[in-house]
């Protein structure tokens, strides 16, 4: 972290630098998804649309914690707390993840929409 | 007494004791919004609905991506004039810092605002499907005349007295009963003694009677004579009705009942040892599930305590004389039929329930859930979307602008298919099914004709909400554009709410984390707005001991600024 003086100046600088970047890369992610000529994938909203909102998010945010959280030169003990809280976050993610692949199925496939409803118990085994 | 290493670090950990403090906090931060991020994936993976995408005005969001990532900036500028000393240029960044945590939170309160002022109703009526469309836009105003509701076309009249949002639940009141074992009456009988004012009488329709409890127990008396007693009268018939006089039911009522409680319980407890003695432990609960001998016990139990019991009526009536209009909000009426109405808290109002259709001027229709429950079940949505209340009724007027925009809808969704098929795309379901408010002004402006609308289409143009158009700043703007008119019946309105949390789990997820966001800028602001303006002392004292305190503030600003850069593309843009 910035000590002296002129390590401080300097530092000034670059967060000035990163809070333009961060600007820039804020209008990038409006523009990919109300630009037509910037709209990837299928026409309107989808996948590859949030894939790419998502990676500059994760970009930008990566920005603001190695440079204005100062999460590039910090001492160990921090990495430990913020890794353990961000893995505790993904864990709950990946959870909602993993659901997705649940065998379990509600409902008949044949006769309903897939959605839960007691009433209709599969008739299908599931696999 | 001086508490350690404020200043300087630890020679364990590298660190000053409360830059350990707040990466601790910030780490259960973290997981904080990991669960909220995640109920927010699970709600949109399971929804069992077309998921609202890009439904807020994004023009506020960006505002306050700049806004935050601008006062990060200022903090950590804040932080650098410390660590040089430079304490006027702290204050100068500090402020500016908490200037932009303001304008943040005023342009959220707009944003809410508007959600909390914009409406949208589930339509019920014929259709193949279980969605027959939803309906959005602002709800207009009405009053009563002549016993009828009447829509007030001139808006200075809106803030009048007797002038309401016409989405109410209207029931001409001729006798109201109150649930004596609910005692949370209080609020409903502020609001019907607002409306009756001094014109209408609203009184008991008969004595209210418990029997004195010495006087039971006494004995040689039987009911009659006990609920004819002196002792017995809890309120006259006639009695007008207050706050009070319920109150004083009530508490008879309920020490009744926790009379007769007692009661059943000693003979119960009575009949458990007398089975007990009879038959032993073995096996008692199938005596008492199955065996005569159980019930005959209890039957003889009743007819004994049946005379010891007070039994205090659970209902009282009041009669409403001449019979009053009562102006009910919709969320107040979980019940109602032709002849009564059924309050949250089980009042009934008896009379007649009186047309209460929902005015509105519309800024949005929506089949996607129709065509998403059409296409589950194999019938071609629009087959499904034609036969629709939305598109099939008439109004007042003889017409239905509504089928009139749906109409300039398919021609501009014509002309879309046609222009990204040159492309090899396809229009998505938000094109089909979805008719936004920029495009229902874009086709009023056309006077509703689809074919003036193709042609614009053709030409570039139709209307469009450019992402810095300020008269769509917060949404659909009912101030500066017109809207087509509907009175929906309330028989056609299935589901109705403003887009809040009640409307469905968009809306829940999306004032959760916002709100929680929001509180995060408060706490932040109020933080760093104490080394503002409190900090002179700490500089004096040690300089380094503020920058120290203004780092910890300022990593916590990051964080807040770092939920927001994930919030704004998945709540505005996804």
């Amino acid at each position: 972290m910035a000590g002296s003086i002129e390590e401080v100046k300097k530092a000034k600088k670059l967060f000035m630098f990163i809070g333009l970047l961060l600007f820039f890369f804020t209008i990038v992610t409006v523009m990919v998804a109300s630009v037509e000529w910037l709209d990837f994938g299928g026409h309107g909203f989808d996948a590859v649309d949030a894939t790419i909102g998502l990676a500059i998010a994760t970009f930008k945010a990566s920005l603001v914690m190695l440079i204005f959280m100062h999460l590039n030169h910090e001492r160990p003990l921090i990495y430990l707390f913020f890794g353990l809280g961000l893995l505790m976050a993904f864990f709950c993610m990946w959870l909602i993840g993993w659901s997705k692949s649940d065998p379990i199925q509600f409902g008949n496939p044949n006769s309903s929409d897939g959605f839960y409803n007691p009433d209709k118990p599969s008739t299908e085994s599931h696999h | 007494m001086e508490i350690p290493f404020i200043v300087n670090a630890r020679k364990d950990t590298g660190l000053f004791n409360s830059k350990v403090g707040i990466w601790l906090f910030l780490a259960s931060e973290v997981t904080l919004f990991g669960g909220l991020f995640s109920g927010y994936l699970f709600l949109r993976l399971y929804a069992d609905y077309p998921w609202p995408e890009r439904a807020l005005p994004v023009l506020p969001g960006l505002i306050n991506t700049f806004v935050l990532i601008g006062s990060s900036v200022t903090v950590v500028f804040a932080w650098a004039a410390l660590k040089m000393r430079e304490w006027r240029k702290f204050q100068i960044y500090m402020a500016i810092t908490l200037l932009c945590a303001a304008l943040f939170m005023v342009l959220k309160g707009i944003e809410y605002n508007a959600k909390f002022h914009h409406q949208a109703v589930q339509i019920e009526g014929p259709g193949p499907v279980q969605g027959k469309g939803i309906i959005e836009g602002h709800v207009h105003y009405a009053e009563i005349k002549d016993g009828k509701l009447t829509e007030v076309k001139d808006k200075d009249r809106y803030h009048d007295e007797g002038v309401f949002p016409a989405n109410r639940i209207l029931i001409k009141a001729s006798e109201l009963t109150f649930v004596l074992k609910r005692p949370t009456h209080e609020a409903y009988v502020k609001e019907i003694l607002k409306q009756a004012g001094d014109d209408y009488k609203i009184t008991l329709a008969k004595d209210y009677r418990v029997p004195d409890e010495d006087e039971l127990h006494e004995g040689g008396k039987n009911r009659v004579q006990l609920l004819a007693s002196g002792k017995a009268l809890v309120a006259d018939a006639g009695s007008e009705l207050s706050i009070d006089l319920l109150e004083e039911m009530e508490d008879s009522f309920l020490e009744a009942r926790s009379h007769d409680k007692d009661i059943r319980t000693d003979f119960l407890a009575a009949s458990w040892d007398w089975i007990r003695d009879e038959k032993g432990d073995d096996d008692l609960s199938t005596y008492v599930v199955e065996k005569d001998i159980w019930k005959e016990r209890r039957k003889e139990d009743a007819k004994k305590f049946g005379p010891l019991m007070l039994s205090a009526p659970g209902e009282v009536t009041f009669k409403v004389d001449p019979p009053l209009i009562l102006v009910m909000k919709p969320g107040d009426i979980p019940q109602f039929s032709k002849e009564q109405v059924k309050f949250r808290d089980d009042t009934v109002v008896k009379g007649e329930v009186l047309p209460s259709p929902i005015i509105m001027g519309v800024d949005a229709i929506d089949f996607r859930h129709t065509a998403m429950r059409a296409e589950a079940e194999g019938i071609e949505p629009m087959k499904a979307i034609e036969v629709s209340w939305i598109l099939t009724h008439t109004d007042s007027h003889g017409g239905n602008d509504l089928k009139k925009a749906w109409n300039c809808h398919m021609a501009w969704l014509k002309y879309q298919t046609e222009r990204l098929e040159k492309e090899g795309r396809v229009p998505s379901d938000n094109d089909k099914y979805r008719v936004n408010w920029d495009e229902m002004v874009a086709y009023q402006k056309l006077d509703l004709d689809p074919e003036a609308v193709y042609k614009a289409a053709g030409e570039d143009a139709l209307y469009h909400s450019s992402l810095f158009d300020l008269k769509g700043f917060a949404g659909a703007n009912h101030n500066e554009f017109d809207f087509p008119h509907v009175e929906i019946p309330r028989e056609n309105v299935g589901f109705e709410s403003t887009l809040t949390p009640k409307w469905n789990t968009y809306y829940a997820i999306y004032f959760t984390i916002t709100g929680l966001h929001g509180l995060h800028v408060i706490g932040g602001a109020l933080v760093l707005g104490y080394y503002l303006f409190f900090g002179r002392k700490m500089y004096d004292s040690n300089p380094e001991w503020l920058a120290n305190r203004v780092e910890v503030g300022g990593l916590f600003w990051h964080f807040v600024d770092l939920v927001w850069i994930f919030l704004f593309p998945i709540l505005y843009l996804m």
